[in-house]
């Protein structure tokens, strides 16, 4: 099938800026026509990767494969790959038109498929016309692009890239400078143009949620290493690590043993699982959404607790609940959608299949952890 | 309570008002001496443009204003591709060496220019080649070509450093970037620059003096000749038209400069 083409293929990409690693052994591979998120915490190296994949950097080690060959050397200008930019980078000393058609009057008629100066200039007129109804910019040919909005600058710098009928469209982190609204938007504009033209969709941003919206495939990046990577639904619901737990969604992350095969404990209580092949009373990471606690009467729940704070958050309340017993130490974060007064003490039961193990995170690695769920706080 | 202070503000008034006396009477009184009928210089028979007329049928003055501008405009274009690209070079290097080679750029606009020109002069003599139009020429272009630089770095370090990448993503070979994209991108401090550069081209003296012959007089080089034989009104008139341009030429690089940092 062509969806399981490898398009782009990187393997074990290493980047050091002087004494700096930015990159450690990457090994990736992107689909054609797959949306891919390369997505992380500022200098998790998501931007570095992106700049490889575009020539912009070279990798310090390793290789990248376009279709099977080797472009590790290979220019920027050179590569069937465009790249929409975090600040747009529009040529302020061109109008929309002239930005849009920048690429194409690089071409010489025959890469257009036409044989005159004049149908060159015809067939340019008509791929910009047909870019600028596509990203909804009809009617601002001859506007400078300093009159632009910062939502419409990129709605120009996406037309100026897609316009050159690229095989990967890079995008770094295009929406941050647009508000909450107009971001959501974009984000289902985005994914309805990727899904049109059948490109290639490269994108990296810090944002869980724009990742989880757009995606077909998250890379979830941490410390200079993909962390996990999978499809938006598996990355949520199975996090393969506590960083990818934490940085995704929010979540519960307690320590736990692994009494045997499917029969957990945590916060002084066993719990049924459905997870297999940890051994014997091994140290396990659990992890349990905030939305996967249920809240029931206070004699009834497999565990007891007393709600500390609540915060109303739109579509549900947060509730900080402070355990009882040998939880004592373990304050649980739960949504729900009914609110428990302060004070108020409850019971919360979890059920078998929202309760995800993970092996323990070895102790190198849970330092970057730690500072990565700070730096996104 | 001190600045509501009427003998403070009075003090002010006057100091500012002697300062600027100082600063332009002696200008003030060249210029209203150029409109003077008389030749004498300690009284006032009525005002005339004479004076400027003759200048314009003075054929050495004329010769000079034409190597003058020669000078200058040679020099400017010259300088200004020197500078721009030099810029573009040092924009584009790592920050050690770019800040060695900025200081140094630096030395030749704080050195005085009687050492420039000395010095300018000694090298020519030392390489036997003979001074002249374009001896004069290639020390213009030296001493132009820092304007440049200064005037085009900040228009550098200002540009989104993206735009030559997305350059090249476009599909631009590094050198049609260049003229695509970087050059338009910071036209505002070249012309800046090559401004600057042409006002002090015109403006210049000493170093012209040290690094040309008579037989290449230039304007402050002819007005400099006749002060030794006696100044003659039409000088007060020539000396009023180089400040009036120079003038100007200022004013314009500092408007520039500053709709360049709205």
């Amino acid at each position: 099938m062509v969806q399981d083409m490898r398009l782009i293929e990187l393997k074990g990409v290493c980047k050091s800026f002087g004494d700096t690693h930015v990159l450690h052994d990457v090994d990736l591979y992107i689909r054609k026509c797959e949306f891919i998120t390369l997505l992380g915490p500022s200098g998790c190296g998501k931007t570095t990767l992106l700049r490889i994949i575009g020539g912009f950097d070279m990798p310090s080690s390793g290789e990248v494969l376009f279709e099977g060959k080797d472009m590790t050397g290979i220019p920027p200008y050179k590569r069937r790959i465009n790249t929409v930019f975090q600040k747009y980078a529009l040529f302020n000393h061109l109008n929309v038109y002239d930005n849009i058609a920048f690429g194409l009057n690089l071409k010489t008629p025959e890469q257009l498929g036409v044989k005159t100066k004049k149908e060159k200039k015809d067939e340019i007129a008509r791929r910009v016309g047909r870019m600028l109804k596509l990203v909804k910019m009809e009617g601002y040919e001859k506007r400078s692009t300093d009159a632009l909005s910062g939502g419409q600058q990129q709605r120009i710098a996406i037309a100026r890239a897609l316009v050159n009928e690229p095989e990967v469209l890079l995008l770094d982190e295009p929406l941050g400078a647009l508000d909450l609204k107009l971001r959501k938007e974009m984000q289902l504009e985005l994914k309805a143009m990727q899904q049109q033209l059948g490109i290639t969709f490269i994108y990296v941003t810090h944002d869980q949620e724009e990742a989880l919206t757009m995606s077909d495939t998250i890379a979830v990046m941490n410390g200079g290493r993909v962390q996990q990577i999978g499809d938006p639904k598996r990355i949520y619901d199975e996090p393969k690590n506590a960083f990818v737990a934490d940085f995704i969604g929010e979540s519960n992350i307690l320590d736990g043993v692994m009494l045997q095969d499917d029969l957990v404990k945590f916060s002084g209580t066993e719990f049924q699982c459905v997870d297999e092949g940890f051994g014997t009373n091994a140290p396990v990471d659990v992890v349990v959404r905030p939305e996967d606690i249920m809240i029931v009467g206070e004699d009834v729940g497999m565990l007891a607790g007393t709600v500390e704070s609540v915060i109303f958050k739109g579509v549900h309340y947060e509730m900080m609940i402070r355990g009882e017993g040998a939880g004592e130490s373990i304050l649980w974060k739960v949504h729900s959608t009914t609110m428990q007064p302060v004070g108020t003490r409850v019971g919360m039961t979890i059920v078998p299949y929202n309760i995800h193990i993970m092996r323990k995170a070895t102790t190198a690695d849970a330092v970057p952890v730690a500072q990565a769920a700070e730096e996104e706080a | 309570m001190v600045r509501n202070n009427r003998t403070v503000r009075s003090v002010r008034a006057v100091w500012m008002t002697l300062l600027m006396l100082f600063l332009y009477a002696p200008i003030l009184v060249m210029i209203a001496l150029s409109f003077n009928a008389s030749v004498s210089r300690s009284q006032w028979t009525g005002f005339t443009l004479d004076w400027y007329v003759k200048l314009f049928h003075d054929p050495a003055i004329l010769g000079a204003l034409r190597t003058t501008i020669e000078v200058a405009v040679i020099a400017t274009v010259i300088s200004t591709v020197i500078g721009t690209l030099g810029a573009i070079g040092m924009h584009a290097m790592n920050a050690g060496m770019a800040n060695v080679l900025i200081n140094v750029s630096y030395l030749p606009m704080t050195t005085p220019d009687i050492v420039t020109g000395v010095s300018l002069m000694l090298m020519y003599l030392f390489c036997h080649v003979p001074l002249g139009k374009w001896t004069m020429i290639m020390a213009h272009i030296a001493f132009d070509i820092p304007y440049v630089l200064f005037s085009v770095m900040p228009k550098l370090k200002q540009m989104n450093p993206n735009l030559y990448e997305a350059a090249l993503d476009l599909g631009c070979h590094p050198v049609k970037a260049l003229y695509k994209v970087i050059i338009p991108e910071i036209t505002p401090g070249i012309f800046t620059g090559a401004l600057l550069a042409f006002t002090m081209s015109l403006d210049d003296f000493v170093i012209s003096y040290f690094t040309s012959s008579d037989m290449y007089p230039n304007l402050s080089r002819i007005v400099y000749a006749s002060t030794k034989l006696g100044v003659k009104p039409t000088m007060y008139a020539l000396s009023t038209l180089m400040f009036a341009t120079i003038l100007i030429l200022l004013i314009l690089v500092n408007k520039r400069t500053k709709l360049e940092n709205l």
